[in-house]
């Protein structure tokens, strides 16, 4: 067996390495992601002041800190036995909107679209938001950086500080919005909400309009057939903030669907030797390894996991995109992972109705932001991050102190799924250990549609090219080295 | 000259967060008022908006090199880097972030930034304390900035 190894990958900046085993003849045998998971959470987490837990743990990530910090301000809104007035819920989820709003941008423009925008095809090098902005121009770049900026604003304005928010408290928020805040802010929003509707015309465009896209999006190797997982509000539609838990079938059925506290009922965690990853699987079918399909209880989590998962959207023009969407790709569940891309634009759109929604809602200047919290004890909070599902669970003890603490991040949510991508994009395009730039692309796209999150400890200086491929023989010695610029 | 300081790392990843630990330990140190020290916790794009409006930058950040040691420290003009890593997965690097800025002509634009890397190994457990080796380190970095500054 052969072992070809890209890493690291080019812009998904992490650690992440994809070993793909080839057999005898050259063709994919299987392909593993190896994610170094960050170690020590539970310990570290242990004994801390329970009120840290928002700022310690917006920490672990550098760009979902607001998932983080929210996943734990419920979880303690939980563990304080507290219900935070209506309108704290509404500034948090305002604030949550934009960080919706900034990081779908910067992965449509930066990270998933060069793919589209520039091509599959193309080099490396252009393959990045300087191609994007070769081919879409320089005003299409400045409206990038605005908004981007803008939905940071709305985050540090709510939050209190920039990138990091410091405002969570369990029972409410620390910090209100003054009337010239909401000037401010609805101005941003209406400004986020042109460049959406814009930025699904541009998808329209260049994606819809172009038969080779369109066909790669529904070809076999990017198709999984998993069930699908994301928050719901009481009318199933999707919410980032709050709601239950559901999850839906290959034929777009109600499988389930939960408050968070019964996460342990029907989540179990699958540990692989030979892996850094944990696989995540769904109770009442199993583990049936990795394979998709009714009787395997993989699932998937963000955009895509979450449009299926819901019964639509609730804003009217997300909506009406939404149906777009399953129409033109066929139907509810859409099974196409680099359908991903589509749905993280609906999304985009959805965050800025709902901000106008919340900017504009007479409770968001209220000062009832905060509630007494009761007696510390269990706690289990979730949100919807970017990329998926987030839940934080902690156990505080009768002086406020962390006891236990435990996590299930979007990414290990994805963790099944993500690997088979993998794999069926790596069969789909190496053949007889062929392997071009251009093909190998393509496996990253399957893995860099769901926005992956690694550990943010990369202050890492690479000793070589973007891109380096390993081919080590059937005992794993190193029988070849190449780089790809 | 215009200058920042700035530490990027994480503070709950030990030796990661060398970058901000240098800051502490320069807060001792430095008088110059036009010097800013700053930290960050952050990358690419938001490094971008930390830095706009400053002539010189000098960063210090946790750095893994193939062939060097932890504790090791070492100058770098963002040129000699094939890529500055954000400090997260999702964002671009930082020089990605700054051509863009130039190609998008954007006014405030720094004109010299280096780059003071701290070699480090371990930034995968979670730890608010540098390790011994890294922890030494952080005199040397903290004389190389005031080195550095001397030019400005």
């Amino acid at each position: 067996m052969k072992t070809i190894t890209i890493d690291p990958i080019t812009r998904l900046e992490g650690h992440g390495k994809i070993n793909i085993f080839l057999n005898d003849h050259g063709d994919v045998e299987n392909a593993y992601l190896q994610i170094p998971e960050l170690r020590g959470f539970e310990k570290f987490a242990e004994g801390r002041r329970a009120e840290d837990m928002p700022q310690i743990t917006s920490r672990i990530c550098g760009v979902c800190p607001v998932a983080h910090h929210f996943a734990a301000t419920k979880a303690l809104d939980a563990a304080f036995h507290v219900d935070p007035p209506a309108a704290a819920k509404k500034l948090r989820e305002l604030l949550y909107t934009g960080y919706i709003i900034y990081d779908h941008i910067l992965h449509f423009y930066f990270l998933g679209g060069p793919d589209f925008v520039v091509g599959p095809e193309a080099p490396a090098a252009k393959r990045n938001i300087l191609g994007v902005i070769e081919k879409a121009g320089l005003d299409v770049a400045k409206d990038v950086i605005k908004h981007r900026a803008y939905g940071q604003k709305i985050t540090a304005i709510l939050g209190g500080k920039a990138t990091h928010p410091v405002c969570g408290l369990p029972g409410g928020v620390s910090k209100g919005l003054s009337k010239e805040e909401v000037v401010e802010i609805k101005n941003m929003v209406a400004s986020c909400h042109t460049f959406a509707k814009f930025t699904l015309n541009l998808f329209e465009d260049v994606v819809l309009k172009n038969k080779t896209y369109v066909d790669l999006i529904q070809s076999d190797p990017y198709t999984l057939k998993t069930y699908n997982m994301g928050l719901v509000d009481k009318h199933n539609k999707v919410n980032f903030y709050d709601g239950l838990i559901r999850v839906t079938d290959q034929e777009a059925q109600e499988l389930e669907k939960f408050d968070v506290k019964d996460y342990t009922k029907h989540i179990a965690e699958l540990v692989e030797e030979w892996s850094y990853m944990k696989y995540p699987y769904l109770k009442s079918v199993g583990w049936h390894g990795l394979t998709d399909g009714k009787t395997s209880g993989i699932y998937r989590v963000g955009p895509l996991g979450r449009l299926n998962a819901a019964d639509g959207m609730a804003t009217p023009q997300a909506e009406k995109e939404y149906k777009r969407m399953f129409d033109t790709l066929g139907g509810k569940p859409v099974n196409s992972t680099l359908a991903f891309h589509w749905a993280r634009l609906i999304e985009l759109l959805y965050a800025t109705e709902r901000a106008k929604e919340l900017i504009d809602d007479a409770d968001i200047t209220s000062t009832h932001i905060r509630n007494p919290v009761g007696t510390p004890g269990e706690g289990i909070g979730v949100v919807e991050a970017a990329r998926g599902t987030l839940i934080h669970h902690y156990h505080v003890d009768k002086k406020g102190l962390i006891e236990k603490a435990n996590m299930i991040v979007a990414t290990t949510n994805n963790a099944g799924a993500i690997t088979m991508s993998v794999r069926d994009a790596a069969k789909g395009v190496i053949h007889k250990g062929h392997v071009t730039e251009g093909l190998l692309n393509k496996v990253e796209m399957a893995f860099r549609a769901y926005d992956p999150c690694f550990g943010c400890a990369t202050h890492t200086l690479p000793g070589g090219l973007p891109m380096t491929v390993n081919i080590y023989d059937h005992r794993r010695k190193l029988y070849k080295t190449f780089s790809q610029p | 000259m215009k200058t920042i300081v700035l530490g990027v790392g994480n503070p709950i990843l030990q030796d990661d967060g060398v970058g901000l630990h240098v800051i502490e330990a320069l807060r001792e140190r430095l008088t110059n008022p036009k010097v800013t020290l700053e930290t960050a916790m952050t990358g690419g794009m938001n490094l971008l908006d930390l830095i706009r409006g400053y002539e010189k930058v000098i960063l210090i950040d946790a750095v893994k090199q193939l062939g060097s040691h932890p504790g090791e420290v070492k100058r770098f003009k963002l040129t000699d880097l094939p890529t500055v890593h954000s400090c997260n997965p999702h964002d671009v690097s930082l020089s990605e972030a700054l051509q863009l800025a130039e190609q998008l002509k954007e006014p405030q634009l720094p004109s010299s930034i280096i780059l003071i890397g701290i070699t480090v190994d371990n930034t995968y457990e979670f730890g608010e304390h540098l390790s011994s080796t890294v922890a030494s380190a952080v005199p040397k970095a903290v004389n190389l900035v005031l080195e550095e500054l001397k030019n400005t």
